[in-house]
C-alpha cells in the first residue's frame, strides 16, 4: 500500500510538472515547482527535483535550469517513473492490512454466519455466503442487520421512518417487515465473504 | 485482635472477580439465538451433563447428571455436544475486553478473571462499581453471555462478591460492608477451605466466614497452616494474593481425560485413548518447554469407579515414546480385562523447565537428542496442518473410535459443518453464529 502511494505521489508531480510545461512552454523554477505541488521548502523541491533527474524526467543545464527530459512524452514518462524507483520491498510491506483487518474492524465482537435464504439477494447476498457480523457497533439506518422480530430471525436492511423501524429485504418476492411487538438486533453485517473453490 | 476488624473506609486495594454464568451453555445460547430462555445442556458425547443453562438448573439439572436421568426430569431440556473450539474462542476474547480496562487480567479458568481496578477511578472518571459495570455490559453486549461480577478489597472477597448473587449479578463488598457479607456465609463456602478444614472449624465454635476472620491471628497461627492465615488476611480486606497478569505458562500439572460413548473393554482401544491423552499432554508441555518427573494413569468405568496409580519416570521427559512404557506399565496395573471402561486420563506431574533437565551418565544422549529432533518436526507440521497430523500409532484406535461418535451426533456442528477452506483440523478462528436467515 505504503508503495502504491509513494509512487502515485511521484507520478502526480510529475503530471503537474509536464502540465506546466506543455502549457507555457517552459519549465517551471524551483519556487513554481513549490506552488505547484504544494511543497513550500525548497530542500523538498530539490529532493523531488533530483529524483526526477537521476529519472531522466528532466535534467539540468550548467547554469542550475531545469531542462524537460521525457516529460516531453507524457505517455513515457509514466512508465519510466513507475520503473525506476527501486525500493526496498520490506519496508514498503511494513505497514500493510491483512484481509482480515481490512474484515474486521472489532476482533473480540466479531462473529460469522452462513447465509441460507434469498431475501437479501439484490444486496448482493446469496445463499452459501459467509457474512461477518459485528455485535460491538451501533446499528444505523442503511445497515443490514440481524434481527430478531416477532421471535422470527431474520437479515434485512435496517431503516429508521422517524420513530419507527422498518426491515426491508433486496429482493421484490420478500415484504418489508414492520415489527409488532418485539425487535432484537444480534449484530451489524459488515461485510460478505465467497469463496468460490 | 479487635471487635471490629472489618471495617476499612477506604479502597486500599479494588479487585474484581469476573465469573460466566453457566459458560459453556451460554456460549450455546449465544450461537444458537434461538436457544435463548430455553434449557440447554451440554457434554452429549459424555454421556453427563457438562454445563447447564439456568433454566435447566431452575429444573434441577446439575453438573455430573446423567443424561437419562436428565430426559426424565427435564424432557425438553436440548442437549448438545461440546464444542471446546467455540467456548475456547469466547473466553480469550472474554480477556481480551477486560485487559481494554486494566492491564492487570488473571485469566484463572477458562471461564473466570481476576482484575486487578486499583487507581483506575481517575481514567475512567466514576466509581469501581460504574468501571465494573461498563466491564460486565461490554463482556455481555459483544459476547452475548451473562457474567457476575464481585468487586472488593481482595482476591477471596471479590470471590464471594461474584457468587453472591449470580446470574448477571454485580456485588460490591467495601470495606465497611465486609462483615454484612461474611456474617451470612458459612465457612466452607469461602474459596479455599473444604468441607475437612470446615468441620475442624466447627470444632472451635467457627460456623461463619465472620467468625473465622474474627478469630485473633494467634489462633489462626496455632491451629492452622500458612494457606487459611493468607485466607484469613484477605477475608480482613488485607489484600495478600497478587493478580498475576502474566498468561498461563508456570504449570504444575497437565492432566487430560477424554471420555468415550460407547464404554469399552477393548485393551487395544482404551490403551489407545490413554496414548492419546499422553500425546496431547506432551504437546503442552513442549509448548510451555516443560518436562514431567512423574505420570499419573487412571480409568474410569462405566458406574463411575476410579482406578488409577502414580510413577516415578526415570528422567524427566516431554516425549511420549519416552513415557510408553511407564505407561504401559502403569495400565496394565489399573486394567481389569471384563470391566467396561468410560474415561480415560492422564496427569503429567513435577513438571520442570526443559532446560533445567541433567542428564546422567546412563542416559543414552545421542537417543535423547534424536528424539527432541523428531518431535521438533512433529510439532512444526501440527502448526502448519493441525494438530495430530502425525500421531503414534498406539493411538490409531481413537480414530475409529470418532466415526461412530459421528454417526450418533456427537460432534458439534463446527466441526461437520465446514466451510470452503476449511478443514477437519483448521478452521476459522471466529464463532459461527447458527441462525437461519
Amino acid at each position: 500500500m505504503a508503495r502504491r502511494a509513494t509512487e502515485e505521489k511521484i507520478l502526480s508531480r510529475t503530471k503537474s510538472i509536464a502540465h506546466f510545461y506543455h502549457q507555457k512552454g517552459r519549465m517551471p523554477s524551483f519556487a513554481e515547482i513549490g506552488e505547484l505541488i504544494g511543497l513550500r521548502s525548497k530542500n523538498a523541491v530539490h529532493k523531488l527535483v533530483s529524483k526526477l533527474q537521476q529519472n531522466n524526467v528532466l535534467s539540468k543545464d550548467e547554469k542550475g535550469r531545469l531542462i524537460p527530459g521525457s516529460i516531453a512524452l507524457p505517455v513515457r514518462v509514466l512508465g519510466t517513473v513507475e520503473a525506476g524507483f527501486p525500493s526496498p520491498a520490506e519496508e514498503e510491506l511494513a505497514d500493510t492490512l491483512s484481509l482480515d483487518d481490512l474484515l474486521i474492524q472489532n476482533p473480540s465482537a466479531t462473529f460469522m454466519l452462513k447465509v441460507s435464504g434469498d431475501s437479501m439477494s439484490g444486496a448482493g447476498i446469496l445463499p452459501g455466503d459467509m457474512v461477518i457480523i459485528d455485535k460491538g457497533q451501533e446499528p444505523k439506518s442503511g445497515d443490514i442487520v440481524i434481527a430478531e422480530v416477532d421471535g422470527e430471525w431474520t437479515m434485512k436492511y435496517l431503516k429508521k421512518r422517524g420513530e419507527n423501524i422498518i426491515l426491508i429485504p433486496a429482493n421484490p418476492l420478500y415484504k418489508p417487515i414492520r415489527p409488532k411487538k418485539e425487535l432484537k438486533i444480534a449484530g451489524v453485517v459488515t461485510a460478505v465473504v465467497r469463496k468460490y473453490r | 485482635m479487635n471487635d471490629q476488624p472489618l471495617t476499612i473506609r477506604f479502597w486500599t486495594q479494588a479487585i474484581l472477580h469476573l465469573d460466566a454464568d453457566a459458560f459453556f451453555a451460554s456460549c450455546e445460547q449465544a450461537v444458537h439465538p434461538e436457544l435463548k430462555g430455553r434449557p440447554v445442556i451440554t457434554g452429549k458425547e459424555r454421556g453427563i451433563v457438562a454445563a447447564a443453562s439456568y433454566e435447566a438448573k431452575a429444573r434441577g439439572v446439575q453438573r455430573g447428571t446423567r443424561l437419562s436421568d436428565v430426559k426424565k426430569i427435564c424432557p425438553d431440556a436440548v442437549i448438545l455436544p461440546s464444542d471446546y473450539e467455540t467456548y475456547s474462542l469466547f473466553s480469550v476474547r472474554m480477556f481480551e475486553i477486560l485487559r481494554r480496562f486494566s492491564p492487570d487480567v488473571e485469566e484463572y479458568s477458562i471461564d473466570e478473571a481476576f482484575v486487578d481496578l486499583t487507581g483506575l477511578r481517575r481514567s475512567f472518571h466514576g466509581s469501581y462499581e460504574t468501571i465494573a459495570q461498563k466491564m460486565q455490559e461490554t463482556v455481555e453486549k459483544e459476547l452475548g453471555i451473562t457474567v457476575s461480577v464481585g468487586v472488593s478489597l481482595s482476591k477471596v472477597l471479590a470471590k464471594i462478591g461474584s457468587k453472591h448473587t449470580k446470574p448477571h449479578g454485580l456485588t460490591m463488598i467495601p470495606g465497611r460492608d465486609i462483615h454484612l457479607y461474611l456474617g451470612k456465609l458459612p465457612a466452607e463456602k469461602i474459596w479455599g477451605i473444604g468441607p475437612n478444614t470446615a468441620a475442624f472449624l466447627r470444632k472451635f465454635g467457627i460456623i461463619t466466614a465472620l467468625d473465622f476472620a474474627k478469630r485473633d491471628e494467634e489462633f489462626i497461627k496455632k491451629h492452622l497452616s500458612k494457606p487459611y492465615h493468607e485466607i484469613w488476611h484477605e477475608l480482613n480486606g488485607r489484600s495478600v494474593y497478587p493478580v498475576s497478569a502474566e498468561s498461563k505458562s508456570s504449570y504444575q500439572s497437565i492432566s487430560k481425560t477424554k471420555t468415550f460413548t460407547p464404554p469399552s473393554h477393548d485393551e487395544t482401544f482404551i490403551f489407545g485413548q490413554l496414548s492419546k491423552n499422553l500425546e496431547s499432554a506432551c504437546i503442552k508441555a513442549r509448548r510451555h518447554n516443560l518436562a514431567a518427573t512423574r505420570l499419573f494413569v487412571f480409568l474410569r468405568t462405566q458406574d463411575f469407579r476410579d482406578t488409577g496409580i502414580g510413577l516415578k519416570l526415570s528422567r524427566p521427559s516431554a516425549y511420549p515414546v519416552d513415557l510408553f512404557e511407564s505407561l504401559r506399565n502403569g495400565f496394565q496395573q489399573v486394567y481389569r480385562p471384563r470391566h467396561l471402561y468410560r474415561q480415560t486420563g492422564i496427569v503429567l506431574a513435577g513438571l520442570m523447565p526443559e532446560a533445567d533437565i541433567h542428564y546422567t551418565l546412563f542416559d543414552d544422549q545421542t537417543k535423547i537428542e534424536k528424539m527432541s529432533r523428531v518431535y521438533s518436526v512433529i510439532d512444526e507440521l501440527s502448526g502448519r496442518y493441525g494438530k495430530y497430523t502425525v500421531f503414534h500409532a498406539t493411538s490409531l484406535p481413537t480414530k475409529q473410535q470418532a466415526r461412530h461418535e459421528g454417526e450418533r451426533g456427537d460432534i458439534p456442528k463446527r466441526t461437520t459443518e465446514l466451510l470452503k477452506g476449511e478443514n477437519k483440523r483448521q478452521r476459522l478462528g471466529l464463532p459461527m453464529l447458527h441462525i437461519k436467515v
